[in-house]
């Protein structure tokens, strides 16, 4: 635990440093009614200025008072809807089609109603909280269990605040997809391989304890039984959404097996993650496919018998080729040489619409820039940092056994949160 | 007794052409499907990965196996390549790996061996004796690997083959590509009745039963009783035949089969279905005989000549299915028909143009995916 509130302390320094205290919000307060304008920020110094500290205990961190107020008008906006809607219901002229419609809504807006009601409970019992410990001032057995009580009713309000929050902030369609996984060794020779093995296998691990299914899709090794290249498909619950920002360059600090005099070598591997998808998915047309086998001449048919069934899809238009051969029939390293390049298609796709669609969103972590060196593994100090949050965790041959690969990911899923967060928060603007 | 059924030797080349049916029946005058013998003793051979664990071994001597076998599997080198396009060492190697795959309770284990407790004990489905044997027979007497593992992965399908049975190519998965590409726009051929004639272990049939499942049938057809038996066992348990009609012909499907299998040459067991198949696809033998000789030893000398002989030129049984194909197939009816390259393609298709009557339109050639010309296709007026 000391490690992990020490890396949340870096991670809100980093927050800090990279986005300082915007000068241009400004609020304006007058007792009950408080009104609050955020001004535009400039757009590479948007701040997420409600952010105050995150509470050594939880994940979670501790909203600021401003994100919310942000958040407490969109909570007054859905309650009216909801009570308009409740009202057009009850309304016996209201006609067929509006009823059906009404009452569709309403069991959209069913999940966050839930929510606000249980939030005003909370808030009224802490108003009765706090209006019992004004009057019992003098009886001390009261005070502290209204004190104790009032804590948790507040920690209840946060959570459910939190939960509101997150429930309100856009998703990535993708997150809930499955995915593949690229390994590929980089610079280093030899020892890039075998860490590429290393990583490879880590997020085998790392899946087999989440209760994912990890198939080997490719593999092509090296001399040393290391992975010059290797793939697997990644599916469960939220696979994407949890490993799109394991995407860059994993750099490697460790004396290789093959080192005889002693000295520590730097190497590197890269990873991709790609989100899955089908042919639908990206409009793939059989006529811009090519498919080749890997026949070694001859007339083929009942004159060979072999075992080698490889086979190379190459998407024409793209340029793209896809090549498989670990499975024992064709038809086999056909279906999957087709799933990676599906995933690549829609990865490029995704790529396309996200940087037409804004510079900001291209910044954020995630942005599947794949030259970013995102992580450094040292074996001499026995440590793990990630560049991006600028996390260490001290512990390495446990990161590499699949285990607390979390600390990092949970990292970066709450940056992507903030990011959300920023945009949710300038939003307001409009 | 397989190799006994040899056909096509000692013809006059010109009745190949025009009397592809009497050269047939001269040479093969076997049974006729209403009188299929009693069943032989001839039980399909379970492929590895489908017997019991029952068979122990230390991981250190599963090693020691991998190793010699790795080694034996390294010295080959090119050798096999230049000798007759066999398997290089590579290949060998990955087939290695798939057969402790077959062979060990857990699969994934070829990964790890060589991090496993020496003293461990592991679970095997043959002994570690029968390995050694195995390997020997795949490197020195190049027996198919699929024979020693007993089975073939052939498009999503593990199809059990044997001695005696044709080991399904890669190229022919195209035909049940072919065969569901016809499928999607067209509902009547897919309630129709197809069959696949020498259909060998099953594949094409099982292929194309697998897509139809509860719309149309398929009647598979060998003459071989060896093939029909290792056919039923795959065909049952891929679920397309609930009961196996050996002994007697059984002229209706029960209200489950998806599959049919009957004994017999070509159309003979199929006199009763005339002018009403659907679609009629075959992989018939067609290496020229000359080229036996010649060929991979895998292929040469340890798979059935049966399957792969197609008299002088190689077309005998080709142009006798040609012939067939206009008075078994309804007006609309499919053929698929594998070949041995760009040049019987050629003959095939000018063939069913010209001499097979004014029967056929859209005949078309279909390369495989190395390219090669492969497959005849056309449809019945």
């Amino acid at each position: 635990m000391g490690m992990r509130s020490h890396s949340w302390r870096n991670l809100l320094k980093r927050f800090q440093s990279v986005f300082p205290t915007n000068p241009n919000s400004k609020s304006y307060g007058n007792g009950s009614s408080i009104v609050f304008i955020i001004v535009p920020p400039p757009i590479a110094a948007s701040s997420p200025s409600f952010l105050r500290s995150f509470s050594s205990t939880e994940l979670q961190p501790q909203l600021s008072a401003n994100i919310i107020r942000i958040m407490e008008q969109r909570l007054s906006a859905i309650e009216h809807r909801s009570a308009s809607l409740q009202n057009l219901i009850n309304q016996p002229e209201a006609s067929p089609a509006d009823y059906a419609r009404a009452n569709k809504e309403l069991r959209k807006l069913r999940t966050s109603t839930d929510l606000i009601s249980k939030l005003r409970a909370k808030q009224k019992e802490i108003d009765g909280l706090k209006l019992l410990m004004s009057e019992s001032s003098e009886d001390n057995d009261m005070l502290s269990m209204a004190t104790e009580e009032l804590g948790q009713a507040i920690e209840e309000e946060k959570r459910l605040q939190n939960f509101l929050l997150k429930s309100l902030l856009p998703k990535d369609a993708a997150d809930e997809r499955d995915c593949i996984l690229e390994v590929r060794a980089g610079t280093g020779g030899e020892e890039a391989s075998l860490f590429a093995m290393d990583i490879f296998k880590m997020y085998e691990k790392y899946s087999q304890k989440k209760g994912w299914k990890f198939e080997v899709v490719d593999l092509t090794e090296s001399d040393l039984k290391g992975y010059k290249e290797a793939s697997a498909a990644i599916s469960g619950a939220d696979v994407y959404g949890k490993l799109k920002f394991e995407s860059g360059i994993h750099r490697v600090q460790r004396v290789p097996v093959t080192e005889k005099s002693g000295r520590v070598h730097t190497s590197a591997v890269s990873v991709a993650i790609l989100p899955q998808a089908d042919e639908v998915d990206v409009q793939l047309r059989n006529e811009d496919l090519r498919i080749d086998t890997y026949r070694s001449g001859g007339s083929g048919g009942q004159h060979a018998n072999t075992t080698n069934s490889a086979v190379r899809i190459t998407h024409i238009p793209s340029g793209i080729a896809v090549a498989i051969q670990d499975e024992r029939s064709q038809h086999m390293n056909k279906a999957k040489a087709l799933k990676v390049l599906c995933a690549k298609l829609y990865e490029m796709e995704r790529f396309r619409i996200q940087s037409s669609r804004s510079k900001l969103r291209s910044e954020q972590i995630g942005s599947g820039d794949r030259s970013e060196r995102i992580r450094t593994y040292n074996f001499p100090q026995g440590r793990v940092t990630d560049h991006r949050v600028n996390i260490t965790h001290h512990a390495v041959n446990d990161v590499m056994e699949g285990e607390n690969l979390d600390v990092f990911i949970d990292a970066l899923l709450l940056q992507q949160e903030m990011d959300a967060l920023t945009s949710f928060s300038s939003s307001q603007q409009n | 007794m397989r190799l006994s059924f040899t056909i096509g030797h000692g013809v006059p080349k010109f009745s190949l052409f025009l009397r592809p049916t009497l050269s047939r029946h001269l040479h093969r005058p076997i049974y006729s499907s209403s009188t299929l013998p009693s069943p032989t003793s001839q039980n399909p051979q379970t492929p590895l990965f489908l017997r019991p664990p029952t068979h122990r071994a230390t991981f250190s001597d599963l090693r020691k196996w991998q190793n010699w076998a790795k080694t034996l599997a390294l010295s080959v080198g090119s050798s096999f390549v230049d000798m007759d396009n066999g398997p290089d060492s590579t290949l060998l190697c990955r087939e290695l790996k798939w057969l402790i795959e077959d062979v060990t309770e857990d699969g994934s284990i070829s990964e790890t061996l060589h991090n496993e407790e020496p003293e461990r004990t592991v679970r095997l489905r043959v002994g570690l004796e029968e390995l050694y044997k195995l390997w020997k027979q795949r490197i020195e007497e190049r027996r198919p690997f699929q024979y020693i593992v007993g089975c073939e992965h052939w498009r999503d399908l593990i199809l059990c083959v044997q001695e005696g049975v044709l080991i399904p190519r890669p190229e022919t998965e195209k035909i049940v590509d072919l065969v569901g590409d016809l499928f999607s726009d067209n509902q009547g051929l897919r309630e129709g009745l197809w069959a696949d004639l020498g259909t060998g272990s099953g594949a094409i049939a099982i292929g194309i039963g697998m897509i139809l499942r509860n719309s149309g049938r398929v009647i598979a057809t060998d003459l071989s009783l060896l093939a029909l038996e290792v056919a039923t066992f795959n065909v049952q348990r891929y679920g397309l035949q609930v009961s196996a009609g050996r002994g007697k012909k059984r002229a209706v499907f029960l209200f489950s089969d998806v599959i049919q299998l009957r004994q017999g040459s070509w159309f003979e067991p199929l006199k009763d279905v005339e002018g009403k198949l659907a679609g009629i696809v075959s992989n018939p033998p067609y290496i020229p005989s000359d080229h036996i000789s010649g060929l991979q030893a895998e292929v040469g000398r340890h798979e059935p000549r049966l399957a792969l002989d197609g008299g002088v030129i190689g077309m005998n049984d080709l142009l006798h299915l040609c012939k067939g194909a206009a008075s078994m197939l309804h007006s609309g009816g499919f053929f698929v028909f594998e070949t041995n390259g760009e040049q019987q393609c050629k003959f095939l298709v000018e063939y069913m143009e010209t001499e097979a009557g004014d029967n056929f339109y859209n005949v078309n050639i279909v390369p495989d995916f190395a390219g090669v010309p492969r497959f005849v296709t056309g449809f019945r007026k």
